[in-house]
């Protein structure tokens, strides 16, 4: 071993590490405890569903598209059927639109008491885990009481949405946001001043709005930078013209922020879903949808508890789509874990990397690069396993 | 005759095995504690055994690229280390099974020989989760060992004497904790640092290096890891409660204030975020060590005057 | 509304009951609305496919016996399923239904997740093979 080069030191975080709940590939160069150097790798859970798509029809690619990501189901499927509903001209009902911000929101809760968990865990502050997610437990039930699962709930139909609200499940929910808004008092409490948990957080992973911006984060992420970003209020879809939302946002831009701000979101939810509660407009719950769809593209953005999440169509007038583009909230935000992780401490990285609460397999995509001198040759099955059992025999 | 009752002792009662059974049964009060502090229902009392019985047959899988030897025999000087550290110490009320002149020094350093041989186990693989660990342990043993040392010492300059039996007489039955609050409390949280338990865990964070210096063990050498860390915490335990309030002397005592401890550090334990490694040490140095000196400046000068 | 701290309301936990139950022993009633296995019955049942058309995982056929009698047996594939619950909105006969109280569906053996829906004589007759397997609308099965 040649001594008088240093040495690089690299820290693998993945494919499989116990930090992380789905398979991602990080490398950290340490001196120390020192990080100096990041870099990412994606595409352990590719799935081609974006290719899948091209081969269903409509309301099938519904359900393909709702699994993209089990967290944020609902959005994905509504930013899907906003999307084809407006390429085919079809209103839904207001009715189903409240329903649809209703979902959206408990959905918000859902994950964002999900994420308040795992950040916990990565702190090593496990009680506050265990209660973050006992109580999310709570609203897990309610989604399942209204739409019959706990995740993938298939509220979204083309035109509308499938379920109605009754009294006994009003009275549910009102119960659930009572004690979820005494424990989120709780949790507000203890991110503020627990002096362990401030340690780990307060000036850790700093992005000023700056950087915000550059980087081109999105969600609570950006919020906590102080960067006003939020499709529920910049371009209202669904019922939210109607439901106007206030924008949470801290400055300081440190993990500490990101969550409090996560948190702050959460009484912002429980004041939507109340007042989607007291002026939920009757009506139908589904418009007729057309099977087949003239040629057309549209865009469509949602709110995502992670940020923006974003849906280009296209339509050819089969009742298949031509081409599906998925640009979930993650790949905005992964970028800046790189950046920021460089200068910090190895035992920070995690955390820096859960405080963008990222999702792996929903952003996964492949990148095929042609350069003039690579044979893209494709691989037969066979030779891919016969690769695969070489390469670890080794 | 008399050989094979010392064998006896040593082996079944109450040395050996009902250490280890002692060990493992305060493993279980601590993750069931730890269970319903967090509103869990925990594991049943045979969860221990059953873990330690899943690892000891499971098979041991030697990385190609450590040394084979060092790597079979550090578990086994670890669990050694703590098992004789636990015939000093008046376990379960019993009087301790040996004691001679300075035997506190000994039984101080045997229950270092763990922490010891968990960083020298680390630095035997060429893992990389297991080399950021051992560094880690291994700082952490720096930082908290001198004053968790000298906070054992001071009951031991109140009563003149190394020898674990003659301090416990000499407090007769008395609190030191009253006396020597700040020396409990560093007692108390460097034996945290020792077991690796929240807050001090960073040597083993699961979410950054997977399981530390010990992440390269499977099956044997990982359960007689884990048998020394159980028996470590009660002599751990029996060691603070018997110096500092007021003895052991007897099983229903012992149990007692031994649980009472254990649920002090349960507390502790589930309500704190974990430490970074330089935020530990820095705590140790910066506020541990300063206390403990100044509590022992205060009780030399005290002693001084009295002599 | 009460706040406690976090160290009130840990040591108040340690008397409350555990938040997690003991599963097989214990266990929560399912809200009515929960998507479990899916029941098909022949009553009204017309034969227009509208269910497995767009069903999104080609989970169930509708293998017709006599068309013009309406007879129909309905194959339903459990673990390909997503119980999603698009065919009980798209039929427009209520024949289909999905269970609250069938959840937990793990079987030891493929062949429990493949059911057979319709009257038993005209299961029999599809299970010997009698009737052409294809249905229309399902041409990858
Ligand atoms: S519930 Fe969904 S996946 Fe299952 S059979 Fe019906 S349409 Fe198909
Ligand atoms: S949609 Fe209803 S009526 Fe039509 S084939 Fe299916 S079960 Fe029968």
């Amino acid at each position: 071993m040649d001594t008088t080069v240093p040495q690089r030191f690299v820290v693998p975080i993945g494919p499989q590490h116990p930090a992380l709940k789905e398979p991602g590939h990080f490398e950290f160069t340490v001196d120390g405890e020192q990080v100096t150097g990041a870099s990412v790798r994606l595409g352990y859970a590719h799935r081609g569903i974006e290719k899948a798509t091209e081969g269903r029809n409509w309301v099938q690619n519904l359900y393909l598209l709702e699994r993209i990501c089990g967290i944020c189901s609902h959005v994905h499927a509504t930013a899907y059927c906003l999307g084809v509903e407006k390429l085919a001209g079809v209103t839904p009902p207001p009715r189903a639109q409240a329903i649809r911000v209703l979902v959206a929101e408990l959905e918000r809760i859902h994950s964002h008491l999900l994420w308040l968990g795992v950040a916990a865990h990565e702190a090593g502050f496990d009680t506050l885990f265990m209660y973050s997610w006992r109580d999310r437990e709570t609203v897990m039930d309610i989604l399942e009481a209204l739409t019959g699962n706990r995740v993938n709930y298939s509220a979204n139909l083309l035109g509308g949405v499938k379920f109605d609200l009754t009294s006994e499940l009003t009275d549910k929910i009102y119960k659930g946001l009572e004690l979820l808004e005494e424990r989120t008092y709780q949790y507000v409490d203890v991110v503020t001043s627990d002096a362990t948990l401030l340690q780990r957080t307060r000036g850790v992973g700093v992005t000023t709005r700056e950087q915000a911006e550059q980087l081109g984060l999105v969600g609570p992420t950006a919020r906590a930078s102080g960067v006003e970003r939020d499709i529920r209020v910049e371009a209202p879809y669904a019922a939210y013209p109607d439901f106007p939302v206030k924008v949470v946002t801290a400055t300081a831009g440190d993990l500490e922020a990101r969550f409090v701000v996560r948190l702050q979101e959460l009484f912002e939810a429980y004041r939507l879903i109340r007042a989607v509660l007291e002026k939920l407009p009757p009506g139908e719950l589904q418009a007729r949808m057309p099977r087949k769809i003239k040629p057309a593209e549209t865009v469509s953005r949602v709110e995502a508890p992670r940020g923006e999440l974003f849906y280009f169509i296209k339509s050819n007038g089969t009742d298949q789509p031509e081409r599906i583009k998925v640009r979930t909230p993650t790949l905005c935000n992964l970028a800046s874990v790189c950046v920021l992780a460089v200068g910090s401490q190895l035992a920070d990285v995690p955390m820096i990397l859960a405080g963008v609460d990222p999702c792996f397999s929903c952003n996964d995509r492949m990148v095929t690069v042609y350069s003039g001198d690579t044979d893209h040759t494709q691989w037969t099955w066979k030779q891919l396993r016969q690769y695969g059992i070489d390469y670890y025999r080794r | 005759m008399n050989a094979i009752q010392d064998l006896l002792t040593l082996m079944f009662f109450p040395g050996g095995l009902f250490v280890l059974a002692l060990g493992m049964s305060y493993e279980w009060i601590d993750r069931k504690l730890m269970a319903r502090v967090q509103n869990r229902v925990g594991p049943r009392w045979f969860q221990p055994y059953a873990d330690i019985a899943k690892l000891l047959v499971k098979e041991e899988v030697i990385p190609a690229d450590s040394n084979r030897l060092l790597f079979i025999a550090l578990p086994i000087l670890a669990l050694a280390g703590a098992l004789t550290a636990a015939l000093y110490v008046p376990l379960a009320g019993f009087d301790p099974l040996y004691s001679f002149k300075g035997d506190l020094i000994v039984t101080l350093y045997l229950l270092s020989l763990l922490t010891v041989c968990t960083g020298l186990a680390g630095a035997n693989t060429t893992d990389r989760f297991s080399l950021v660990g051992a560094t880690r342990t291994l700082t952490q043993l720096f930082s908290y060992e001198a004053p968790f040392l000298l906070a054992m010492l001071g009951p031991a300059v109140a009563a003149r004497s190394w020898q674990i039996n003659e301090i416990i007489a000499d407090a007769d039955g008395q609190w030191l904790l009253i006396v020597q609050p700040v020396g409990f409390v560093v007692a108390l949280i460097g034996l945290l640092g020792k077991l690796e338990i929240a807050p001090f865990n960073a040597p083993e964070a699961e979410t950054e290096i997977v399981a530390g210096a010990l992440t390269e063990y499977s099956g044997r050498g990982l359960a007689l890891f884990r048998l020394g860390r159980h028996v470590e915490l009660v002599v751990g335990l029996t060691m603070v409660a018997a110096f500092y309030m007021g003895g052991v002397s007897g099983l229903p005592l012992f149990v007692l204030k031994t649980l009472l401890l254990l649920l002090i550090l349960v507390g502790i334990q589930s309500l704190v975020a974990r430490l970074r490694i330089d935020q530990t040490v820095g705590l140790w140095w910066r506020w541990g060590t300063l206390l403990v000196l100044a509590q022992w400046l205060a009780l030399v000068i005290w002693e001084g005057v009295q002599a | 509304m009460k706040r406690h701290t976090l160290l009130q309301y840990a040591a108040r936990s340690l008397f409350r009951r555990a938040a997690t139950q003991r599963y097989p022993a214990e266990r929560t009633p399912t809200p009515e609305r929960l998507r479990g296995t899916l029941h098909w019955t022949p009553d009204g049942c017309t034969g227009c496919c509208l269910c497995s058309k767009e069903c999104p995982a080609n989970a169930i056929e509708i293998i017709t016996i006599d068309k013009t009698t309406k007879q129909f047996v309905a194959r339903y594939h459990a673990d390909r399923c997503i119980y999603c619950g698009q065919c009980v909105v798209n039929c427009r006969f209520s024949c289909l239904t999905m269970s609250p109280e069938e959840w937990e569906n793990a079987a030891l053996h493929k062949q429990a997740f493949t059911v057979y829906y319709g009257d038993a004589p005209h299961v029999e007759r599809v299970l010997e093979g009698f009737v052409s397997q294809d249905s229309a609308s399902n041409p990858s099965t």
